[in-house]
C-alpha cells in the first residue's frame, strides 16, 4: 500500500508521520491545494477513497468564470449573479474574489492538461447555466466553461494528473477521524489528525504544522440525494465535535433535475442546452414562476416550482410525483456531443430514451452551501472574527461564504479550484514560519473512544435501519419545503435515533477492510450533521434562498440577513439539542450590492 | 518543470536499444499473415481444384511441381512463412501462460529446436527431390521421366 | 409536443414496483479467518429498478455487514465497484438486475487477475502502478505567452475525445487473459490513458510514452481478444484505442 516503511515510525502499534502540511480530502479542493504546497513543502494527502473516486468527479456541467470567449461578459456581472443567486446571503468580498479569479483558474486548468470543449477559433467553448445572466438579469450569459457533461471527470482527472507528475504522497483509504487540537500560549493550534487505515485497522498519526479540511459534504443526510454513498460529513462532523463553529447549516440545495426516485444528477447543462421542464399537462411551468430566464432560473427556485406543481396535483405519471425534463426538440447530434453521460444515465436506470421520450425528474439533495466557516484566505474560523492558526478548509465542506443561502450552478467547481488553491497556498505560508505543535500525550485516544463506542454496543440496532430512518425523515421533513411543526418532528427522531445509535451491531470484528465498523462511525457524524441542520432550520424564521419555511415565507433582511454560527457546548449524547447547541449570528460583508428583492 | 518521474515500475526503466523484437514479432505476424493467405489458398487451389481436383495428387504430380523453379520457391516461402509464423505463436503463448521462467525457456527452446530441424528437413526435400528415382515403375513417375 | 409529453404514461420511477426473488452467490474471503475463498448463497427479494449494487447492499445492511466491497457514487462515474458479474467485469451501480437472468443464481467475484484482499474488495496498488508509469498528464514545455488557453480545435481534441472518459475502474485490464497470467503488463487502461496525452496535440512527450508501451511488457503484448471492450462501463473502444497506438508506435509518432 501507499505507507513506506520509511515514512515514520511505529509505536505500539500506532503509525507516526509528519509532514509540514497535511490535507485531509482528495477530491477537487484537495488535490487542487496538494498541486500548490506539494512542490514547496512536504505535503501529505489523506483520503477515504482513492482520489480519483472523488465526488468532484460525478460534478457535470461545467465551471463558470467571465473569460468572455463567446460573448461579452465580466467578472462584476458574474459577482452579482452570485450574490443575488445566493439571495444575499454571500459575503460580496468572497464573491468578488471568486468571480475574479475564476478566469485564472480556469486557465490554470487548461494549462494542466483540461481537455475543454472548443469554439470555432480554438478557445475554451461556454454555455448557459442556471442564474448566471448579463448586466444584472437581463439575459442569460454563457459563461460556463465545459468537457461535455462530465465537467467535474475532467477537473478531477486532471488535478490527479498533476498530483501524479509531481509526485504528491497519498495515503488512499485513510479514514480521518480525530484532529489533534492543543493549546499553545492561550491559543488552541492543530497538531495534526489521526486517521484509520482501512487495509489493515491500524491507526496513523500524521503531524502537521499546517491541516487542511477539504472533505466534501454530507448529503447521505438525505434518502434522496445525488452525492455518493461515502460523503458522511465525517470533516465537518469532526470540527463539530471539536467545540468548532458550524456555519448556516440549514442552507442544503436541492438539485431540480435528480432521476425520479433515484435522485442521480441530471446536469443543469441539460437546461443550458435548452431542455425544457414540464409538468403533466405539458406546460413549460417555468415560465409562470421566473418569466425572464424561465428554466435557467436558479436552483432553489427550479425545485420550489416543480414541488409546487406536484403538491398542486399538477405532477406526471400514475402518481403525479414527478415533472419531466424535454430534451426531445434537440438534435441528437447536439444532445451526443455535450450531453452524453446524462442521457445514458437515462437509458440505464430508468429505461427512457432522451431522445424521442421526456425523462422523470424530482429534486434531488445535492450540496451544502453551509459548512466549516472560513475567512477569504481559507482560515478556519473560531467565532465570528478569529482564526484558528494553521487549520484551513476548502472545497463544499467550507463556508466562506460564497454560496450563501443558495449555490448556483458551476459555482462549485469554481470554489474548489479558487479556494483550494488559496488553502494550498497559505498552508504552505503558515508551515514555512510556524513551528511544530507537540502531539498530545495520548493521540489516539478520541478516535478509540470513537471506535470503542460502536464497538461496545449491546448489538440491538442495525446501521442501515438507523441510516434509512434518518435519511426518510430528513426527506419528509427538511427537504424543499420546511415548517417549524415538520423540523421539530424530524428533530424529535434524531433525539431518538441517538439513543438508538448507542446499541448499533457490528457483525465484523476483524481488522481487514472493515466497512461495517466505518459505516458505523460514518452514521454517529450524520447524526450530528442532520441535528444541527435541522437545529439551525427550525431557528431561522424566514424564507431565504434554498431554506423555504412555509411558516414564514417571506426573507426578513431586516433581522435575518446574518449568518447561523452554531456551536457544540455540551454533551451530544445529552436529550435535547438546546442543552448542547448554541446558535449566534455573524454579520454578511455586503460590498456593492444591497438586498433587493429576488426575481428572474 | 521535469517531463519524467522516477517509474514505479521494474520493466519501464530498461530502454530498448537496436532492434524490438516484440516490435518486429508483431509487424512479422501481420505480413506474414497477409502472405500465408496467398500461398496457403494458392496452394490448395493448385492441388484441389484445378484439372481433375484432389484425384490427381499422386507421387507424380508432387514429383511434376517440385521440378518446376515457380513451385519451388512458392513451397519454399509456405515452409518458412508457416512454420515461422506458427512458432512465433506458440513463442506468445508461452509467454502467456507459463508462469515458471524456466519452463518457459525450455518450451520455447524445444519449438525453437523443432522448428529449426523441420525448416532444415523441408528445404532439403524441396531441393533434393529426386522426380525419378531410379527403378520405380514408370507409371507412377511424372511423364518427363521417360525423357530422362 | 405538449401532448405527446401529456399523453405518455411514464415509467414507473418509484411507488409500487413489483419485487422478485433473486439468489446471489458471492465469493466471500475473509484473509483472518479462510484459507480459500467459499462461495455463499443470499437469498433477496428485489425491485425491479435495483441494481447489483442495491443487492449488495441489501446483504450488507440487512443480513451480513461484514460483507466488504468498495462503492461510492453509485451511478458509475466513480469506478469503485467493478467486480465480476456472471464471469462478466462490470460496475455494480450500473447493472440492473432485471437485465440479469434472475431465473438462474448470480455469480459475484472480485475482480480477476489483482491480489485479493477480502470479499470483493481486491489491491489496486498494482493497476495505479501501471497507470502512473505511462506518464499520464500534459507535458509541456512552454506556457502560452499571454496568459490564456492554449489554443486547440475542436477536431484536434476529438481525436482523443474517447479515452478522456476513463475511470480508472480497473475492469478492461482485469479482463484481459494476457494481464491474468502476467502481471507486468501494462494492461488496457495504462494504454487508453496514454492514448489520451499521445494524442492530445497540446502535448510534447507522446515520444516518451510511446517508448514506454513499445516495450516487452507494452503493447505488443495484446492479443485483441476484445474482453476489455466489452468490459468498459464507459463504453470506450478499449482494442481499437490500443491499435491506434500501436500505429502510432510503428508510424514513429501520433
Amino acid at each position: 500500500m501507499s505507507v513506506k516503511t520509511d515514512e515514520g515510525e511505529i509505536i505500539d502499534g500506532v503509525h507516526y508521520h509528519k509532514h509540514d502540511v497535511v490535507i485531509v480530502g482528495a477530491g477537487g479542493a484537495g488535490m487542487r491545494a496538494a498541486i500548490e504546497a506539494g512542490p514547496k513543502a512536504s505535503t501529505a494527502v489523506i483520503s477515504k477513497l482513492y482520489p480519483t473516486r472523488s465526488h468532484t468527479g460525478a460534478a457535470q456541467g461545467g465551471m463558470a468564470a467571465a473569460l468572455a470567449n463567446v460573448e461579452e461578459d465580466n467578472w462584476e456581472w458574474h459577482t452579482y449573479d452570485t450574490v443575488k443567486g445566493g439571495d444575499y446571503l454571500v459575503d460580496q468580498d468572497a464573491a468578488e474574489i471568486l468571480a475574479k479569479e475564476a478566469i485564472h483558474a480556469v486557465i490554470d486548468l487548461e494549462n494542466m492538461g483540461l481537455p475543454f470543449n472548443r469554439t470555432p477559433e480554438g478557445r475554451i467553448d461556454q454555455r448557459r447555466f442556471g442564474g448566471h445572466t448579463r448586466e444584472h438579469g437581463k439575459a442569460p450569459v454563457r459563461r460556463a466553461c465545459y468537457a461535455a457533461d462530465r465537467t467535474g471527470h475532467m477537473i478531477l482527472q486532471t488535478l490527479y494528473q498533476n498530483c501524479v507528475k509531481l509526485g504528491i504522497n497519498f495515503f488512499n483509504e485513510f479514514y480521518v477521524l480525530d484532529l489533534l487540537m492543543v493549546d499553545v500560549k492561550g491559543v488552541k493550534r492543530p497538531a495534526g489528525v489521526v486517521a484509520y487505515e482501512l487495509a489493515t485497522g491500524d491507526l496513523h498519526v500524521f503531524q502537521g504544522k499546517s491541516v487542511i479540511f477539504a472533505t466534501g459534504g454530507f448529503g447521505k443526510i438525505f434518502k434522496t440525494t445525488s452525492n455518493a454513498h461515502t460523503l458522511t460529513g465525517d470533516g465537518v462532523g469532526i470540527i463539530w465535535r471539536k467545540g468548532l463553529p458550524l456555519e448556516d447549516m440549514e442552507f442544503f440545495q436541492f438539485h431540480p433535475t435528480g432521476l425520479a426516485g433515484l435522485g442521480i444528477l441530471l446536469s443543469e447543462a441539460a437546461r443550458g442546452e435548452g431542455a425544457i421542464l414540464r409538468n403533466a399537462d405539458g406546460e413549460r411551468f417555468m415560465e409562470r414562476y421566473a418569466p425572464t430566464i424561465k428554466d435557467l432560473a436558479p436552483r432553489d427556485i427550479v425545485a420550489r416550482s416543480m414541488a409546487t406543481e406536484i403538491r398542486e396535483g399538477r405532477g406526471a405519471g400514475p402518481y403525479k410525483d414527478y415533472v419531466y425534463l424535454d430534451i426531445t426538440h434537440l438534435e441528437p447530434a447536439v444532445i451526443d456531443a455535450k450531453l452524453p453521460d446524462i442521457t445514458e444515465f437515462a437509458r440505464t436506470y430508468l429505461g427512457v430514451e432522451p431522445y424521442t421520450e421526456p425523462v422523470p425528474v424530482l429534486p434531488t439533495a445535492h450540496y451544502a452551501m453551509g459548512g466549516i466557516p472560513t475567512n477569504n484566505n481559507a482560515e478556519v474560523l473560531r467565532n465570528n472574527t478569529e482564526t484558528v492558526p494553521g487549520l484551513y478548509a476548502a472545497g463544499e465542506c467550507a463556508c466562506v461564504s460564497v454560496h450563501g443561502s443558495n449555490r448556483l450552478g458551476t459555482n462549485s467547481l469554481l470554489d474548489i479550484n479558487v479556494f483550494g488553491k488559496r488553502a494550498g497556498n497559505n498552508a504552505v505560508a503558515y508551515a514555512e514560519k510556524a513551528d511544530w505543535v507537540p502531539l498530545p500525550d495520548d493521540p489516539t485516544a478520541g478516535v478509540r473512544k470513537i471506535l470503542d463506542h460502536v464497538r461496545s454496543g449491546d448489538g440491538s440496532e442495525r446501521v442501515g435501519a438507523i441510516r434509512k430512518e434518518l435519511q426518510d425523515a430528513m426527506d419528509r421533513n427538511a427537504q424543499v419545503f420546511r415548517t417549524d411543526e415538520s423540523l421539530r418532528e424530524v428533530g424529535d427522531l434524531i433525539k431518538k435515533l441517538r439513543a438508538r445509535y448507542r446499541n448499533v451491531l457490528i457483525q465484523d470484528k476483524g481488522k481487514r477492510f472493515n466497512t461495517d465498523l466505518l459505516e458505523a462511525v460514518e452514521l454517529g457524524f450524520l447524526l450530528d450533521l442532520a441535528e444541527v441542520l435541522v437545529y439551525s432550520a427550525r431557528n431561522r424564521k424566514e424564507s431565504r434562498g434554498a431554506h423555504m419555511r412555509e411558516d414564514y415565507p417571506k426573507r426578513d433582511d431586516k433581522n435575518l440577513m446574518v449568518h447561523t454560527m452554531a456551536y457544540l457546548t455540551g454533551d451530544p449524547e445529552s436529550a435535547v439539542a438546546s442543552d448542547h447547541i448554541k446558535l449566534e449570528w455573524k454579520p454578511v460583508v455586503v460590498t456593492n450590492y444591497p438586498p433587493t428583492e429576488r426575481k428572474y | 518543470m521535469t517531463v519524467t518521474i522516477d517509474s514505479p515500475r521494474a520493466s519501464t526503466t530498461k530502454h530498448h536499444k537496436g532492434i524490438n523484437l516484440e516490435k518486429w514479432g508483431w509487424v512479422f505476424m501481420r505480413a506474414s499473415g497477409v502472405l500465408l493467405v496467398v500461398l496457403i489458398f494458392g496452394h490448395l487451389f493448385v492441388n484441389l481444384m484445378i484439372g481433375h481436383g484432389v484425384k490427381a495428387l499422386d507421387f507424380a504430380f508432387v514429383g511434376g511441381k517440385f521440378s518446376d523453379p515457380f513451385w519451388q520457391v512458392w513451397d519454399m516461402l509456405l515452409l518458412w512463412f508457416a512454420l515461422i509464423h506458427g512458432a512465433n505463436g506458440m513463442r506468445t503463448v508461452i509467454n502467456d501462460y507459463a508462469h515458471n521462467r524456466l519452463v518457459g525457456v525450455v518450451l520455447k527452446s524445444f519449438i525453437l529446436l523443432a522448428t529449426i530441424v523441420l525448416l532444415t528437413l523441408g528445404t532439403l526435400v524441396i531441393y533434393t527431390f529426386d522426380p525419378c528415382p531410379a527403378g520405380s515403375p514408370a507409371d507412377l513417375l511424372p511423364s518427363f521421366c521417360a525423357g530422362v | 409536443m405538449a401532448s405527446a409529453v401529456a399523453a405518455k404514461s411514464g415509467p414507473i420511477a418509484h411507488g409500487e414496483v413489483p419485487t422478485f426473488p433473486v439468489t446471489i452467490i458471492i465469493r466471500r474471503f475473509d484473509p483472518e479467518v479462510d484459507k480459500e475463498p467459499r462461495w455463499v448463497d443470499y437469498d433477496l427479494q428485489m425491485h425491479g429498478t435495483d441494481r447489483v449494487l442495491d443487492a449488495l447492499h441489501k446483504i450488507k445492511w440487512e443480513i451480513d455487514g461484514s460483507l466488504a466491497f468498495r462503492r461510492s457514487c453509485a451511478h458509475g462515474v466513480c469506478g469503485s465497484d467493478a467486480m465480476r458479474i456472471n464471469g462478466k467485469n462490470r460496475l455494480a451501480c450500473k447493472t440492473l438486475l432485471k437485465d440479469l437472468d434472475v431465473s438462474k443464481p448470480i455469480y459475484i467475484e472480485a475482480l480477476k487477475g489483482l491480489p485479493l484482499e477480502k470479499d470483493l474488495i481486491v489491491d489496486m496498488e498494482p493497476f495505479f502502478d501501471s497507470y502512473r508509469a505511462v506518464q499520464p498528464f500534459l507535458i509541456a514545455s512552454s506556457k502560452p505567452k499571454d496568459g490564456k488557453e492554449r489554443l486547440q480545435s475542436a477536431a484536434q481534441r476529438e481525436i482523443f475525445d474517447e479515452t478522456t472518459k476513463c475511470i480508472l475502474c480497473a475492469a478492461c485490464t482485469s479482463s484481459c487473459p494476457v494481464f491474468w497470467t502476467d502481471g507486468q503488463y501494462f494492461g488496457p487502461a495504462a494504454i487508453v490513458n496514454a492514448h489520451r496525452f499521445i494524442f492530445d496535440s497540446r502535448d510534447e512527450g507522446a515520444q516518451v510514452r510511446m517508448d514506454i508501451l513499445n516495450d516487452k511488457e507494452g503493447v505488443w503484448r495484446c492479443r485483441t481478444t476484445f474482453n476489455c471492450t466489452d468490459a468498459c462501463p464507459r463504453g470506450i473502444q478499449v482494442t481499437k484505442v490500443i491499435g491506434e497506438v500501436k500505429q502510432a508506435i510503428l508510424r514513429g509518432k501520433p
